[in-house]
């Protein structure tokens, strides 16, 4: 009984992943097949790298709330400095959107501030500073530039930016299995005083989390631009909701310490799965937005330890 | 006429019994000084007598009819109140609605305040404790010394609310004021007395015998002796609070020399504002320096300032002669220092995770693959070596840390430290609160053998014994200064009853 109950805890997101799965394909069978998991994944490819980047921060029992905001500043960027610096701009962006994040997770620290509160401050920034950019209108990308040309396109038959998110997850799931900084983000995720009292910077562990979620969300803003070729200040703006779903989906609780990368993979494959049973069972698209929201609640309601926080507020 | 009692009281919490078999009678309008070392149980009787703790066995009488207090309120109705050791105020309220927050009639009129209703009673209430303050002014304005009198007004207002006769319990009211201010605070519990009995709670005891009509000495959960006041003889009573937790003089042996020369870690002058002033002190490699002092003596100050945990200190900190630096924790144990905290449930184990991941946290990296890639194979080895080494008990290091006692987590926590290859200071800051005795002489003999090892050690430790057991040196700390110094413990152990005298 008690093995059985681990056993479901262990592996509650593959099993709900796979009866998701069977629903919606047993309603519409033709998402079985290859080409449309091919163009599924495609289309979801910035979600997903999202998803695999807002993980750090929950893991240290943060939030960060600015990564679509960020993806949609990124977007818009990348637009704008394609002309000039071509294939860099890339690079460029993505850098920059990591220096952004570091400074929310180093603020954080220094202003003695919730996660939550600063990255909704960035959020708004980033929006507003998007808008800025873009006057509200759209902006296109140059065509022609070898990496988002790269992006928007297949290998093997598989989507080259849902390969990128199997990258960069495979390697933030490395760094957190085998070295000091991963040991370092699950213990501050139990227990950040005792960690810093054990002597780890704690400044640096979170400014090294929040720079891989912006750096995640810049990625995720220019695979939407090398996928549609334009952008726009809010291209990415309902990203967020699915994004944090995926995460606490796939068992990484908001309360930090416990999950990790590859179980937010399960999450977003999830996500994915309620967009489709939306779309195939005949309700509008904004009901995609309330099946969101039920089911953060569910998943946070089951995941969360309340005998860490304390408190409930 | 007795007011109040109780009988045969016994709380427990887990495996720490608080209070074995206690019992206590308060007449009418008497003062009783509650006294006892940390942890004697003076804190959880008062919570019992005001509902906050439920005694699992006893009876609780007031006026001589037994009653169950199952909340602050319901005793409130029974006309006993406690005025909070921690400031209780909610500081953005105003004094007026800090004074009735927790009253039944609040001046209220559907909900909502009836400002001047309330400004008038508030004001009565303020008038009583000699207290000349607008009944709005914001509480976070107020001085400590006014926050404390507006404590005592908030639970004098029972007078009003309760027809019988009063008990008025303070828990350490004077550790946050200032003579004038205590002075002020007696003239108060003088005035109250006709009608309410009062327990007073100090770890001071010229302000216990200048106070108490009767003084009950507290022990170990257990109450040792009740002493009227003229028949009150203070030797008698250090030594009835020290108990007879006597050092185990067997366990002693000269340490000498162990002890280097060069100091490992000096402190010029060191003051922290608000909590220590002027600290000097000299700690050896190999030297097991004690500190020791009552709650708030700024002991753990010391510690945690060294840590690089203060936020705003002065004075000079030298680390092997040259000056120490540092703001972060991070930066203390880069130098070779470390610190077992006291809190060990927040601060010291990281709880939801595995012993080994406890154990290598701080210096796991040291045995890694280099370049920050860490070797969990290579931890293995180490970590089950100190886990055999320490006798830590536990079915596997890849266990939870929460699912073992309180010794063996204490352990854990300190092999941490240990595990590392350049520790030269470690700080312990009561290492053994909560453990129990077989777990205490454990965790002695790791201590002392790492001192042998030429670990410079500097300890706060919970109870006499334990500082006298394992120390070189003693400091006695008193109000954030150290109030006596002895040098050659193991030699010539001072009484512990000298040692009391400094501390309160």
């Amino acid at each position: 009984m008690d093995a059985t109950l681990r056993f479901l805890r262990r592996n509650g997101a593959v099993l709900v992943l796979l009866v998701i799965l069977a629903a919606v394909s047993t309603a519409a069978p033709g998402i079985l097949r290859w080409r449309a998991i091919n163009s599924l994944l495609q289309d979801n490819a910035p979600m997903l790298i999202l998803i695999v980047g807002a993980t750090l921060p929950i893991l240290l029992g943060c939030l960060d709330l600015s990564i679509a905001a960020m993806a949609s500043l990124a977007a818009v960027s990348a637009a704008l400095l394609s002309p000039v610096l071509g294939s860099a701009s890339v690079p460029v962006v993505v850098g920059g959107a990591a220096a952004l994040g570091g400074l929310q997770g180093w603020l954080i620290g220094r202003l003695q501030v919730p996660s939550f509160v600063i990255s909704l401050g960035a959020l708004g920034i980033f929006k507003g500073v998007a808008m800025y950019l873009t006057g509200a209108n759209m902006v296109g990308i140059t065509p022609g530039i070898w990496i988002y040309d790269l992006l928007g396109s297949r290998s093997f038959g598989m989507s080259n930016s849902f390969l990128l998110v199997l990258i960069v997850a495979g390697l933030f799931a490395a760094m957190l299995k085998f070295t000091n900084l991963g040991r370092n983000i699950y213990a501050f995720g139990a227990n950040e005083i005792a960690v810093y009292i054990s002597g780890v910077r704690r400044d640096m562990v979170r400014s090294f989390a929040f720079a891989t979620s912006a750096g995640c969300a810049a990625l995720g803003g220019i695979m939407m631009i090398s996928q549609t070729m334009f952008a726009s200040a809010t291209v990415a703006g309902s990203l967020l909701l699915p994004a944090l779903v995926g995460v606490v989906v796939g068992g990484t609780a908001i309360s930090g310490g416990v999950g990790g990368v590859l179980s937010s993979l399960i999450g977003g494959l999830i996500a994915i799965l309620i967009r489709v049973g939306v779309t195939i069972s005949g309700l509008p698209p904004e009901s995609q937005d309330v099946a969101f929201g039920i089911t953060i609640l569910i998943a946070v309601a089951l995941t969360t330890d309340r005998a860490k926080i304390g408190v409930v507020k | 006429m007795t007011a109040f009692s109780l009988e045969g009281i016994s709380k427990r919490f887990g495996e720490v019994t608080a209070l074995d078999n206690v019992s206590l009678s308060l007449n009418e309008g008497e003062v009783l000084g509650l006294i006892g070392q940390n942890g004697s149980g003076k804190s959880t009787i008062m919570k019992v007598m005001a509902g906050l703790h439920r005694p699992d066995s006893g009876v609780v009488k007031v006026g001589g009819r037994a009653v169950q207090l199952r909340s602050p309120a319901e005793a409130a109705l029974a006309g006993i109140g406690l005025v909070h050791q921690e400031q209780s105020l909610i500081q953005a309220l105003s004094v007026a609605e800090n004074l009735f927050l927790d009253k039944p009639a609040g001046s209220t009129w559907a909900g909502v305040y009836r400002w001047n209703s309330l400004r008038d009673r508030a004001k009565a209430q303020l008038d009583k404790v000699e207290l000349d303050i607008d009944p709005f002014t914001p509480v976070s304005a107020l001085s400590f010394g006014q926050r404390q009198m507006v404590e005592l007004a908030k639970v004098l207002s029972l007078e009003e609310l309760v027809h019988g006769h009063l008990v008025i319990l303070f828990d350490e009211p004077t550790a946050v004021l200032n003579p004038p201010e205590i002075q002020a605070l007696f003239g108060q519990i003088r005035r109250i007395k006709h009608r309410s009995s009062v327990v007073f709670v100090s770890h001071r005891m010229d302000e216990i015998l200048d106070i108490s009509d009767r003084v009950y000495v507290m022990s170990d959960g257990r109450n040792v002796a009740t002493r009227d006041r003229d028949a009150v003889n203070p030797d008698e009573l250090y030594e009835l609070m020290v108990g007879r937790q006597r050092v185990n003089r067997k366990d002693r042996k000269p340490r000498e020399a162990h002890i280097g020369a060069e100091p490992a870690l000096t402190l010029n002058h060191v003051t922290v504002p608000g909590e220590i002033e002027d600290i000097s002190l000299k700690l050896a490699p190999g030297e097991i320096l004690g500190l020791i002092g009552v709650q708030g003596s700024g002991a753990e100050t010391i510690l945690r300032t060294v840590f690089g945990m203060a936020d705003d200190w002065q004075g000079k900190i030298e680390y092997f002669g040259a000056p120490l630096d540092i703001d972060t924790p991070a930066q203390a144990v880069a130098k070779g220092i470390g610190y077992l905290p006291a809190e060990r449930k927040t601060e010291g184990m990281i709880r939801n995770t595995s012993v080994s991941e406890n154990v290598a946290i701080t210096y796991g990296w040291q045995h890694g693959r280099g370049a920050g890639l860490i070797s969990r194979a290579k931890e293995r080895g180490m970590i089950e070596g100190w886990v055999r080494k320490l006798a830590i008990k536990t079915p596997s290091i890849a266990h939870r840390i929460d699912n073992l006692s309180g010794g063996n987590q204490q352990k854990v926590v300190l092999s941490k430290w240990l595990f590392g290859k350049t520790l030269k200071v470690l700080m312990l800051d009561h290492p053994t609160r909560g453990l129990d005795p077989g777990a205490r002489s454990d965790l002695f003999a790791v201590i002392r053998e790492l001192a042998d090892q030429g670990l410079a050690i500097l300890l706060v430790g919970d109870t006499l014994d334990e500082v006298l057991t394992l120390s070189d040196s003693i400091i006695v700390m008193k109000d954030g200064r150290v109030s006596a110094r002895i040098e050659g413990v193991q030699a010539a152990p001072p009484s512990e009853e000298d040692l009391v005298k400094a501390m309160v």
